[in-house]
Formats: structure tokens, sequence, C-alpha cells
């Protein structure tokens, strides 16, 4: 088996996004994500180049601003507006978090070979392992932990691992459906961004695990 | 392009409007008539499909209205403008009971609201997957909002798991939309696509194992959206929490919007296989939720929170008339279901707001307060649990006809005796509120105007209940046609 850049890259990505695990200090939670995502670009970059897509440098150069550069600096801001350090209290704790990463990843690398009609030749199926193993580790990750900008950090992991299936199983989608998820995520990032301030002011915390006044 | 700018044009400038006009009361009248203008423009624009003249109207590559899609963006639109004209109501009722919500509050309300509606006309107008999961996850977004309006801890947390839960189902669809462009890709299929349209005239070519997981994957997401059991639990806290017209524009076109992308994504696996045991899990899923529903109806202790799960029991009546192929029978379900339920929301604002308290065993002789509320309330609580002659039995009636036409017995029975329970329960809540002792502290405001949009709305539900012949008006009644291709293909494929 040759393990070609973008395979490689992609793998890459899924270990950074499993050392987002690894820790519940939220400040390095968004590096590792930063640097996630900044591999995920390089992904897209790097298929642009093999299958002269123009359009993906495009998208690769979307990622970049959006999901590198803007939406880790806005959480960041979030982060020190609402004055939490780290994600107290997780579920399970982070080592033992990683390490079910890790064991996920080998499990989507079972998981990716039985994808049906994604086993012919020229389907990249570490790339697809990554995905998963991403996709994976955000469910994790909103599933493990209690502070609510780790349940946004999760989402956006989830959201990267689809992004990363799409690029390297059909080569990214039309580039207007590309353009609006962007968009969308951004969005969506401001706006629950902005709610988390309200949680902080309202509850004194940002324990969504301690959200439960609504009830039948 | 230009037809699809001027189907948005009104909604994007009363959005616009809505935030620099300064004077709350003028923008609650503006926005009111714009909707009301918009449901004009809409209805002359798409006319000729209404109509069946025109099979379909394509703006672009990938934004297309067919029949069932223009009669939805009427019926959202119609849903919208009402709610919007009571809001003009609830809002001064606040006033008047002294709690006047500040006029930013008021000002990102309509400017929300009118961008909702835009996002909502959109997802009828998608014959993308991919502009289609654009266009829900906005209306997720340009709802939120709306849920906060209240601005205290319960609207909170409410929006919250709106949010998290709606945009992470959302993310599992787009997952699905992916596997479904792989699917083109590695098919037989010219270009790889998106497009429902040139998915559907190719199914047969595409990949079929990749097309039923995108689908599966679909269904799961969009249902989280629209409230399929077990992945409802964000539903009844946002009905609840948000402003009673908010409330009402959730339930009655909100919903659709999501039931309208599962039709979509069951369009192209109809054709590519009309047998699929994939496509048979949406007539089971509708099943379940319409009984796990119709039973948590029973022992609901909040007005908001009754109406929430009633729209889920519902939302799983549509997902049952998708399951068996029928499009138009989903069209009228789901407008009888807006119809009653907006009704219902409208009514629950007033209540809530004359009484004080949304909770069940607090409210009581409505009947004495308010005789026209009460009326209004009674009637429309028949509307929608299927009492006859409303629009909503008709379209319960065809439903459980065809699935037995289709040999489906357990799965009609089951929904019988659901629909029966839900119709008791629905009947002794509204029989508590409606009778018994009036409440001194009772304060109502302007009683005649307060009903005006419900009795409207509950008319409608009855002139689609008596004067519709759902043979001939209904948009492409095909269903027989799909049921009997269905039927002849198992029977071959079992010889």
């Amino acid at each position: 088996m040759t393990l070609d850049t973008f395979e490689a890259l992609s793998v890459l990505s899924a270990i950074l996004g499993i050392l987002i695990l690894g820790t519940t200090l939220l400040r390095t939670n968004l590096s590792f994500y930063r640097m996630h995502t900044l591999a995920i670009a390089a992904v897209t970059a790097w298929i642009a180049h093999i299958t002269k897509e123009d359009h993906l440098y495009v998208v690769a150069l979307g990622v970049f601003l959006i999901k590198v550069i803007f939406i880790p600096n806005f959480l960041n801001w979030v982060m020190k507006k609402v004055d939490v350090g780290s994600d107290k209290q997780a579920f399970i704790a982070a080592p033992l978090s990683m390490h079910l990463g890790a064991l996920m990843l080998g499990l989507s690398f079972l998981l990716s070979k039985q994808i049906p009609g994604l086993v012919g030749g020229h389907d990249s199926h570490l790339g697809s392992t990554a995905a998963m193993s991403i996709l994976f580790t955000g469910v994790l990750l909103m599933l493990t932990r209690r502070a609510a900008l780790s349940q946004i950090v999760g989402f956006l992991v989830i959201e990267n691992g689809i992004y990363l299936f799409a690029v390297t199983q059909t080569h990214g989608m039309p580039m207007l459906v590309e353009m609006g998820l962007l968009l969308e995520v951004l969005v969506g990032v401001m706006i629950s961004g902005l709610l988390l301030f309200n949680i902080k002011k309202s509850f004194e915390h940002i324990d969504v695990s301690q959200l439960t006044e609504l009830k039948d | 392009m230009n037809e699809f700018g001027s189907l948005l044009f009104l909604p994007s400038i009363a959005a616009i409007l809505s935030l620099v006009i300064q004077n709350p009361a003028v923008t609650r009248k503006f926005c009111a008539l714009a909707a009301w203008i918009q449901l004009v423009i809409v209805l002359s624009m798409l006319s000729q499909i209404l109509t069946g003249h025109v099979p379909n109207l394509p703006f672009v590559s990938g934004l297309a209205v067919d029949r069932l899609g223009a009669c939805f963006i009427v019926l959202t639109t119609f849903v919208v403008a009402s709610c919007l004209t009571h809001a003009d109501y609830f809002f001064q009722a606040a006033a008047n009971r002294g709690d006047e919500y500040s006029a930013n509050r008021v000002k990102v309300f309509y400017a929300s609201t009118n961008i909702f509606l835009m996002a909502m006309t959109t997802v009828f107008c998608c014959d993308s997957l991919g502009y289609l999961w654009i266009a829900i996850e906005a209306t997720t977004l340009s709802s939120a909002p709306l849920v906060y309006f209240e601005r205290n801890k319960y609207a909170l947390e409410a929006t919250w798991k709106y949010l998290i839960v709606c945009s992470v189902g959302i993310a599992f669809a787009l997952l699905g939309t992916v596997f479904i462009f792989a699917a083109s890709q590695r098919g037989d299929i010219q270009a790889a696509t998106l497009n429902v349209s040139e998915l559907i005239a190719g199914s047969k070519a595409l990949n079929f194992p990749l097309l039923r997981l995108g689908f599966i994957f679909c269904l799961l997401g969009y249902g989280t959206k629209a409230g399929i059991f077990p992945l409802h639990t964000w539903l009844p806290d946002a009905h609840s929490e948000a402003p009673a017209p908010a409330s009402a524009m959730l339930s009655g076109s909100l919903l659709n919007c999501a039931l309208f992308g599962i039709w979509k994504v069951s369009t192209v696996i109809l054709a590519a296989n009309p047998t699929a045991p994939a496509f048979q899990l949406v007539s089971v899923l509708g099943t379940i939720t319409v009984l796990a529903a119709s039973l948590l109806i029973i022992r609901q202790h909040n007005l908001k929170r009754l109406w929430a799960y009633s729209s889920i029991e519902n939302v799983g009546l549509m997902v049952f008339a998708i399951g068996l192929g029928s499009g138009p029978l989903f069209f009228l379900q789901a407008v009888n279901h807006s119809l009653a339920k907006v009704a219902l929301f409208l009514l629950a604002g007033n209540i809530i707001q004359a009484t004080g308290t949304k909770k069940l065993n607090k409210l009581h002789g409505l009947m004495e307060n308010a005789p026209s509320w009460a009326a209004a309330l009674a009637l429309a609580s028949l509307a929608v649990a299927g009492a006859p002659p409303f629009g909503a039995f008709v379209a319960e009636m065809s439903l459980l006809t065809l699935s037995l036409t289709d040999h489906r017995y357990i799965l009609a029975l089951t929904i019988t005796i659901a629909l029966a329970i839900s119709f008791l329960g629905i009947l002794s809540h509204t029989g508590k509120v409606i009778f018994g002792a009036g409440k001194p502290n009772f304060k109502h405001f302007a009683e005649k105007r307060a009903v005006a949009i419900p009795v409207l709305l509950i008319l409608c539900s009855l002139v689609i209940g008596l004067a519709v012949d759902t043979a001939t008006w209904m948009p492409g009644y095909d269903h027989k046609h799909i049921s009997q291709t269905q039927r002849k293909v198992a029977e071959v494929s079992c010889r």
C-alpha cells in the first residue's frame, strides 16, 4: 500500500483531532482544532493540485480563512469574555477519552472497508478512515464534555469529518454548496457563541449538563 | 434567477426595514402587510404551476419549483402572514398587560421572521440536495432568535438545545447528501450531480448501496429536525418556550421544511428501487412516532407542550404518508395540520397572556371568561385531532385507506389505535381548560380581535374538509400508480 501525500495529511488531521480529546484545557483544545483544520485545508489544496480542479483551491482558501483563522480566534475571544479556562468534570477523563479516540481510529479503518460502493480501486481507503475517525472524535467530544464551548468544538469537528469525507471521496461537492456550507458554519458558530455569553450571564456557568429545567 | 430573486425580494426588504424602522408599532403593521402582499406575489408567480399548466418552473440549475413545492410555498407564506398579523395583537396585548418588549427585541423578532420566511421559501425551491441542506440549516439558524425571544433561562436552554441538536442532526443529513453525491459519481450517470431531477432521470444507473446509505442518513438527519421519535427531544422545549406567534410558525411551517427534505430524498430512492427495504423504514418510523407521541400527549402538564407533542404526532402521520410514496397525501396532511395547529398555538398564546400560566391544571373555565376563545379552542382541537368534518379527517382517512390497499395492516391498525388515544387525550385536556369555574384574575384584551386569525384558519380547515374532492384537486394524485408498480415489482421478485 502506498501512501499518497493527501492521505498522509488526512491521517495527520485525524490524529490532531484525537489530540483535542487529550486535554480539557479549552485554549489547547482550540489550538489543536486549528492545526487539525489546517491539515484539512492542506488536504483540499493538495487534492486540487492532483485533480486539477481549480475550484478546490478557492474552497481550501475559504476553509483556511474561516475555519483556521476566524473561528478559533472568535472562540478564543468568547472564552476570554466568559472567563472559563478549562472543561472541568468531563464525563470521561481526558486521557481515557483520547485512548478511546485512538481505538475509534482503528475501528474506522475496519469500518471504512465495509462502506458499500466505496470499495473500488480508485477510492481512498485511508481518506475515508481519517474522515470517519474525525466524525467519531467529534461525537465523543460532544458526548463526554460538559462545557458549552466544547460542544461547539465537537460540532465543528463532526463537520470537519464530513467535509473531509466529501473531499477525499468525491473530490469536493459543487462549489456553491461548499461555500454555502462554510457560511452556514460561520453563522452557526457566531450565533452559538453569542448564546454562550448569555448562558454565562444567566446561569453563571457554561455547563450544559446542568441545563435541565425543561421537562414534561 | 430573476424570478427566484423576485420571490425573495419583498421579505428581504422587509427584513432590512424592520431593523431600520425605530417605532415597533410601525414595524408590526408593516411586516404583517408585507407578508400578505408576499402571499399575493407568490400566488401570481406560481399560478401556472398550481393550476397544473406547467409541470415545474426552473430558475437556474439546482433551483426549481414543482407543484408540490409550489403548494408548500403558498402554505408557508399563508402561515407566516397569519402569524405576523396575530403577532401585532400579541405584542399590543403584552404592552397592555404592562410588560412591553423592548424595541430592539421586536426588531430582531421581525428581521429574523423575514429571513426565516426567505429560508423556508428557498427550501421548497431546491432541486439540488446541496442547496436543500443549506436552506434547511438556514431555517434553523434564522429561527433560533425567535425561540430565544423571551430572553430568560428557559428560553436560553430551549434555544441551546434547539441549535445544537438540530445542527448535529442536520450534519448527518449532510453526510447523507455526500453519500448520494458519491453514488452519482460511482454510477453510470454522465456527470456527478446533486440535482434531484437528474438523479431521478438516471436513478437506475446510480450506485445503489451508497444511495441507500445516503438515504438513511438523510432520513435520520432531517428526521431530527422534523421531530421524529426518538429524536424529537428539542421540539417540545423550543415550541413551548418561543412566543406564541413564533411557536405557531415553527410548528406550522418549519416542520414542513424538514419533511419536504425527507420527501425529496425519498423520490430519488423510490425511482431507483420502489421496493427498497430501506424505504420501508420510513413508514415504520412514522408509525412509531405517531404511537409514541399519542402516548406522551396524555401525560402533558403544559398547554404549549401539549400542542408540541400533537405536532410530533402529525409529523409521524406525514412521515407515514411519505413512506407510502404519496406526495399529495403528505401535502394534504401538512396543510390541515398547519391550519389547525397555528390556530391552537395562537389561542394558547392568548390564554397564557390572559391567565399568566401555562400549566394545564391551573387552567379552567375559559367558557366563562372568554366564550369566543373557548369556542375557537374547542373547534381547533377537534380539527387537529382529526374529527369530521375538518380537513384532517379527510387526510387521515385517505392515509389509512391507502395503507390498507397497500397491505400494511399492522401499521394501519397501530396508527388507528394511536389516533384514538390522542383524540381522547387532546379532548380531555382541552375539556378541562374550557369547562369549570372561571378564573377570577383573567385579564384579556380585545377578545374579538384575538380570535380573528384562529377563526379564519379553522374556517379554512373546514372548507378543505367539506369542499375538497381529494381525487381531483390534489397535485399529481398518483399514489395509486406508485403503489401498483410497487406491488408488481414485489410480485415479480417473489416468483
